[in-house]
């Protein structure tokens, strides 16, 4: 075991529970707006506290397992030269100079991402889903839709976000969620809309590879951003997630109507 | 993060406008959540949209109330009936009484109804909770990328075809690749009109270097309609160069008719028959002395002397408009390409390099202000 693998393995043991701090997020953001509107139905309010005190409301630790994970190329990041220090913590070591991610850590990750995309799908919420790979922008448009949600995987003009009354001519609400399958753009630097949403607090899903920075990223999901298997794999489970959410959202407005 | 608790607080102000508004949405889009419709809730860019249309539609309102009123005091003017007095009478008596003298009709005074005026305005790109109809709305131009999704599809398709027939065992022949001979890919206008909205150079060169991508692939036989349609046909030259062959008539002679011969402003049409005595017939009840000066019978004559043939076709021709040149130039061009029909390949070239076979689209030059004429100056002494 070389010097590498020693220090990520020091300092992925510490963080290792930092996706449930996140959750807990997520729970005291929804509180706020449920004891707004407390009064108003009851019936509904212990629908929600069902969805938020329940972990895996959706389920969606049953979509997948750590051996899709790894058949689908997930563990593989780039080499040890462009190496993001602040990759170190998922990374479990490397071979032949090439970064191989924990496959652990990346499953807990993920799971808490499915959760968040179905909880916003839930809510009748935007999801965007981005990705400046050519190859792959095809493949990425075609689930957006599939899952009934939006795309963009073209340059991205500045504005879209932080100028959006401008830019489309009027009102426009900006989605609720930001899902980026790789975070760069094509000249490998960090795609303008991660800071875009961090800017306007869009939260956002983020595929992390180990060149990458997962800083500004809210829910980052250490994993290969690059290969059309993994990014087919990621699509997916978000694709599947999305569609959990608005299953239990078609199945609560049936029970409100009856 | 939109609430869940959201969707019970109802918007009561708005609801009715909604109803009244009758909002068609299109279904050819991302399956916007029809939950959310149900829960009515409603968004601030829909709030917003609702406002902007709501001004629209009392100003329109406005402008028919006062355009009903205008038509009935036109009616009484006129005395007509208010009731039964049809648009085709309002123009009647709007020139009857501003008459004027505009040339441009568009500038004439009018009165028209205020939908035919106003221009409508574009529906609403997202549905009530302010949710986009299209997937690719966010990129800021979703039809143009649509588009290249769609043609990336196609491609696939071809692709896929392609691997089958490798599997059988069969290479894919010529006859299945994609043949667009004869047509031309959409200029960027073209596709703009189409798509609704406004490209750059650089994206039109995207949409170009995908569709030859398209018409590349070795198997692309199945997607020859979806690419036809942004396609426009080439217009046909060696249609227009086509020599027509030499018919007959009753007296068993051959004869050709050439069609709309121009030069100048004159006009003609000229037939030229095989075998004849010479005999030149211009306007029926003339012979060549139809032109008083030696030069305009010299161009009448002069294909045929050119190719060595005076004397051996009678012609036929009726002119009008234009001068005396202008007339015998246009006469000149009809049997020179009559003549076609009845020469060997050599003379026609020979003829065309002589300039016979060319239309003299020259026009006469306008007289300028200043001057005597087109180029003449007034006489004009120093001292």
């Amino acid at each position: 075991m070389n010097i590498l693998q020693k220090r990520v393995f020091k300092i992925h043991k510490n963080l290792r529970f930092l996706p449930q701090k996140c959750q807990r997020n997520i729970n005291s953001l929804d509180q706020v707006d449920v004891n707004q509107q407390i009064k108003e139905t009851k019936n509904l309010f212990e629908f929600e506290k069902e969805a938020l005190d329940n972990e895996d409301f959706f389920g969606v630790k049953q979509l997948f397992t750590i051996k899709d994970l790894f058949e689908n190329r997930v563990h593989l990041g780039h080499k040890e030269g462009s190496l993001d220090n602040r990759m170190l913590p998922f990374l479990y070591g490397s071979r032949q100079g090439q970064c191989i991610f924990n496959l652990d850590i990346t499953k807990d990750y993920l799971v808490k991402a499915l959760n968040v995309a179905a909880h916003i799908a839930y809510r009748d919420g935007i999801i965007v889903f981005f990705n400046r790979n050519a190859f792959n922008s095809h493949l990425v448009e075609r689930y957006a839709e599939e899952a009934g949600q939006f795309s963009h995987t073209r340059f991205w003009r500045g504005g879209i976000f932080t100028n959006a009354n401008i830019q489309f001519g009027s009102i426009t609400r900006l989605p609720d969620l930001c899902i980026f399958l790789n975070t760069q753009n094509n000249v490998l630097t960090q795609h303008a809309a991660v800071r875009d949403s961090a800017k306007m607090s869009i939260p956002s899903i983020g595929i992390v590879d180990s060149n990458c920075n997962p800083s500004l990223i809210t829910y980052p999901v250490p994993g290969n951003d690059d290969s059309y298997q993994s990014i087919q794999f990621y699509c997916e489970m978000f694709k599947k997630a999305v569609l959990l959410g608005k299953e239990k959202r078609r199945d609560l407005l049936q029970y409100n109507k009856n | 993060m939109t609430s869940l608790l959201n969707g019970v607080r109802r918007t009561n102000s708005l609801i009715p406008l909604l109803k009244q508004m009758k909002i068609t949405f299109s279904t050819e889009t991302v399956q916007a959540a029809p939950l959310a419709v149900n829960t009515q809730k409603v968004s601030k860019a829909m709030k917003a949209y609702l406002e902007r249309a709501q001004e629209h539609d009392n100003f329109m309102k406005a402008q028919t109330i006062e355009f009903q009123i205008g038509k009935r005091h036109l009616a009484n003017i006129m005395g007509a009936d208010p009731e039964n007095f049809t648009q085709e009478d309002i123009d009647e008596a709007i020139e009857y009484l501003f008459p004027s003298g505009l040339f441009d009709k568009k500038a004439r005074p009018m009165m028209k109804a205020p939908e035919e005026i106003f221009p409508s305005r574009k529906a609403a790109e997202f549905d009530e909770t302010g949710r986009p109809f299209h997937s690719m709305f966010y990129t800021g131009k979703p039809n143009f990328f649509q588009l290249l999704h769609n043609i990336v599809a196609e491609i696939r398709k071809a692709q896929y075809i392609e691997d089958k027939m490798i599997q059988r065992g069969r290479l894919p022949a010529e006859t299945d690749r994609l043949d667009m001979t004869g047509f031309a890919w959409l200029s960027k206008t073209d596709l703009e009109k189409i798509l609704v909205e406004t490209i750059s150079d650089l994206e039109y060169n995207n949409f170009l270097n995908t569709m030859n991508r398209l018409a590349a692939q070795p198997a692309a036989f199945k997607c020859r309609e979806f690419a036809l349609q942004y396609a426009k046909p080439l217009i046909d030259q060696s249609k227009i160069s086509e020599i027509p062959k030499p018919q007959f008539d009753e007296n068993g002679k051959q004869f050709i008719t050439t069609y709309e011969c121009l030069r100048k402003t004159a006009r003609a049409d000229v037939t030229i028959r095989f075998p004849g005595t010479g005999k030149v017939t211009i306007n029926k009840d003339h012979d060549i002395t139809y032109f008083k000066h030696v030069q305009s019978r010299e161009q009448v004559l002069f294909p045929m002397i050119f190719i060595n043939q005076l004397g051996k076709f009678d012609v036929e021709a009726n002119v009008e408009g234009g001068g005396v040149s202008g007339q015998a130039g246009a006469i000149r061009w009809g049997i020179a390409m009559g003549l076609r029909s009845f020469v060997d390949s050599d003379v026609i070239e020979d003829m065309r390099v002589a300039g016979l076979l060319t239309r003299d689209y020259r026009r006469r030059e306008r007289k300028k202000p200043g001057q005597e004429g087109a180029r003449r100056k007034y006489t004009w002494k120093k001292r």
